[in-house]
C-alpha cells in the first residue's frame, strides 16, 4: 500500500490513532485526533503525551506507555475506572462546558524501528449515555411491572414475590407474620349503579386508604385481584394484626363514600379476614392465604363491614374480641 | 509432575511476589486506596487437573481475563476470580452505592483493566529480572464456570499450568483469586532456562 493511501485512511478512521517512538514522544498523529483535540501533528510531533496533558503525568496511561515500551506490554484502559483522561471534546460546543470525551483507550507495542507503541482512543460518550438512559428505563419498568396501573398499589406479582419471600423468612427466623385480605364489600352492586369510571375511582380511593393506614416502613398493600386487596405484616401476631385490620376497615367506612345499591350503611365498607403463624417447616406459604380467605368470607357471611380473625386451633373464623363497634 | 525443583519454584514465588507488589501499587493509586495483594503459593499442575483444584476453593461462576504473552516463552496468563469476588472488588473500586445489576454492566471492562494491571506487572516483573521482552496482548474478559472452563479444554492435553493463589485485601476485604499460567512444556523449559539464568546471575545455583 502506498504511503498517501495509508495517511489517507488513518485520517479517515473514526478513532483516535497516536504513534510513539521508543522515547515516548508522538511520531503521528491522526486526523480524529486533530478534531478533537483542537492540535494537529505540528502542534505535538516529537512531544511525549505528558508535556503536551499535564494530566497524563502519574496517570495510568502514563504507566500502561512505559510498560509497552520499556517491557512491550498492552493495556486497556476502561472509562470507568479512568473517566475522561484526555482532554478530548466530542464536539467543540462540549469543550466550552468543559464536558471531555469518555475514553475507552488501548495501548499496545509495535515491532517497528522507528514506533514503538500505538495508542487507539474510542469515544464511548453516546455508548455509556445510553447505557445510563437504558438502566434508568429499566429501573422505571421494573417498577412498573410491580405496580397496579390503577390505584398505584403493589400488584399481584408484588403479592406473590413478598409473599414468598416474607414467609421463608418468618419461617428461618421463627417470628410470626401476618396477612389481611381486605374485600370490599357490595361492590357489583357499586360498579352497576355508578358505572365503571365510579368504581375505578372507589378503588383507587380505598387503595390510598389502605395504604395511608399503615404505620410502618415496609408494609404494603397489593391489589389481589378485583376488588381484592392484601397486607402482609412481618414480625406481626394475631392480636397485633387484628388491630390493625380494624384500624383501616374504620378508615374506609370513615370515608364516607355514598353507596346507596347497599345494604346497611349506604356507604362504601369492606370486610377483612386476619390470618397469623408462625410458619412450621413443613408450612407452605399458601396456607396464610387460605387461612385469611376463609376468615374473609366468614366476615362476609356475617354480615360484611367486619373483620374475622383465623383461628388455628380450632380451625375456624372468629370475630374479633371489640369488632362491629359502629 | 516437578519439572521445576523447589528452588525454581522459591525463584518464582519471588519473582511473582514482585510484580503482585508493583500491581497492589498500580492498583492503589487508582482506587487512591491501601490494596494489598500477595502470592503465597506457586503450584504446577496438569490442566485436566485444573478443575478439580479449582472447585475444591468453591469456585463455580467465574469471572476471568486473559492475556496472550509471546518471547523467550510463549504462555496464556489467566486470572480468576469467583464471580462474587470479583463484584466485591467492583463494588471497592467503582462504587459501593451501584447495586449489584449496575455493577455486573460495568464487570467486562472493568475486571479487564483489573486483570491487565495485576497480569502486566507479573509479567513486567519476570520481565524486568529476566532481562528479556514479553509481547503482550489486549486483556479479554470471560464468564465461566468450573465445569467448562473452555481454554483448559482447549489446550493440549500434555499443557501445564502454573497456578499462584493470591489474596487481595482492600478496604478491610479478603478476596482470593487464583493467577494461571498456561505453558507448553516446551515453554515450561524456556522458562526453566530463563530461571536458571537468573539464579546464576544471583550466584545462587
Amino acid at each position: 500500500m502506498d504511503i498517501e493511501l495509508g495517511a489517507q485512511l488513518i485520517d479517515s478512521l473514526r478513532i483516535g490513532l497516536i504513534l510513539l517512538d521508543h522515547r515516548g514522544c508522538v511520531v503521528s498523529w491522526n486526523g480524529w485526533m486533530k478534531r478533537h483535540s483542537d492540535l494537529g501533528l505540528a502542534d505535538v510531533a516529537g512531544r511525549q503525551l505528558a508535556e503536551l496533558f499535564p494530566e497524563v503525568s502519574g496517570s495510568r496511561l502514563e504507566s500502561s506507555i512505559s510498560d509497552t515500551l520499556r517491557f512491550k506490554l498492552s493495556s486497556m484502559l476502561a472509562p470507568s475506572l479512568n473517566p475522561s483522561l484526555l482532554p478530548l471534546y466530542h464536539r467543540p460546543t462540549d469543550r466550552q462546558r468543559d464536558q471531555r470525551m469518555q475514553q475507552l483507550i488501548y495501548v499496545s507495542p509495535l515491532r517497528h524501528d522507528h514506533c514503538a507503541c500505538l495508542i487507539q482512543i474510542h469515544d464511548m460518550t453516546s455508548a455509556l449515555r445510553r447505557e445510563r438512559r437504558l438502566r434508568a428505563q429499566s429501573t422505571r419498568l421494573i417498577e412498573s411491572s410491580y405496580q397496579d396501573p390503577l390505584t398505584g398499589v403493589g400488584n399481584r406479582r408484588r403479592f406473590d414475590q413478598d409473599l414468598a419471600q416474607r414467609f421463608r423468612q418468618a419461617k428461618d427466623r421463627q417470628r410470626s407474620i401476618a396477612m389481611l385480605m381486605i374485600d370490599v364489600d357490595n361492590f357489583k352492586a357499586y360498579n352497576d349503579h355508578f358505572g365503571h369510571q365510579g368504581g375505578d375511582a372507589c378503588l383507587i380511593q380505598v387503595a390510598r386508604t389502605l395504604r395511608d393506614g399503615l404505620r410502618r416502613d415496609g408494609d404494603r398493600v397489593s391489589r389481589y385481584g378485583g376488588e381484592e386487596f392484601a397486607i402482609l405484616l412481618t414480625d406481626t401476631d394475631g392480636p397485633s394484626a387484628c388491630a390493625v385490620a380494624e384500624r383501616l376497615r374504620l378508615a374506609v367506612e370513615q370515608l364516607d363514600l355514598p353507596h346507596p345499591a347497599a345494604p346497611g350503611i349506604g356507604r362504601v365498607s369492606v370486610s377483612i379476614g386476619i390470618a397469623a403463624m408462625v410458619p412450621t417447616d413443613e408450612q407452605l406459604c399458601y396456607i396464610l392465604v387460605a387461612q385469611a380467605d376463609l376468615a374473609l368470607y366468614t366476615a362476609k357471611d356475617a354480615g360484611r363491614n367486619g373483620c374475622m380473625w383465623y383461628d388455628a386451633e380450632s380451625g375456624v373464623a372468629r370475630p374479633l374480641p371489640a369488632s362491629k363497634t359502629s | 509432575m516437578s519439572e521445576l525443583s523447589e528452588l525454581h519454584r522459591d525463584a518464582l514465588g519471588e519473582l511473582f511476589n514482585l510484580g503482585v507488589g508493583r500491581a497492589a501499587h498500580s492498583l492503589s493509586q487508582m482506587v487512591r486506596d491501601e490494596i494489598e495483594l500477595s502470592a503465597p503459593f506457586v503450584d504446577l499442575i496438569q490442566a485436566h487437573e485444573v478443575s478439580a483444584t479449582l472447585i475444591g476453593s468453591e469456585f463455580r461462576e467465574l469471572s476471568m481475563v486473559t492475556i496472550d504473552f509471546e518471547g523467550p516463552f510463549v504462555s496464556k496468563a489467566i486470572l480468576l476470580f469467583p464471580e462474587r469476588n470479583a463484584l466485591a472488588i467492583l463494588s471497592n473500586m467503582l462504587d459501593p452505592e451501584l447495586t449489584p445489576e449496575e455493577l455486573s454492566e460495568f464487570e467486562q471492562e472493568a475486571m479487564c483493566e483489573i486483570g491487565n494491571v495485576i497480569l502486566n506487572a507479573c509479567m513486567s516483573a519476570l520481565a524486568d529480572e529476566f532481562g528479556i521482552e514479553l509481547h503482550g496482548g489486549l486483556p479479554e474478559h470471560y464468564f465461566s464456570d468450573t465445569e467448562s472452563l473452555p481454554i483448559f479444554a482447549d489446550g493440549a492435553p500434555e499443557q501445564l499450568l502454573l497456578l499462584l493463589q493470591i489474596q487481595l485485601t482492600m478496604r478491610q476485604q479478603l478476596i482470593q483469586g487464583h493467577l494461571v499460567f498456561l505453558l507448553g512444556v516446551g515453554s515450561l523449559l524456556d522458562l526453566r532456562n530463563c530461571l536458571d539464568a537468573y539464579l546464576d546471575r544471583l550466584g545462587m545455583r
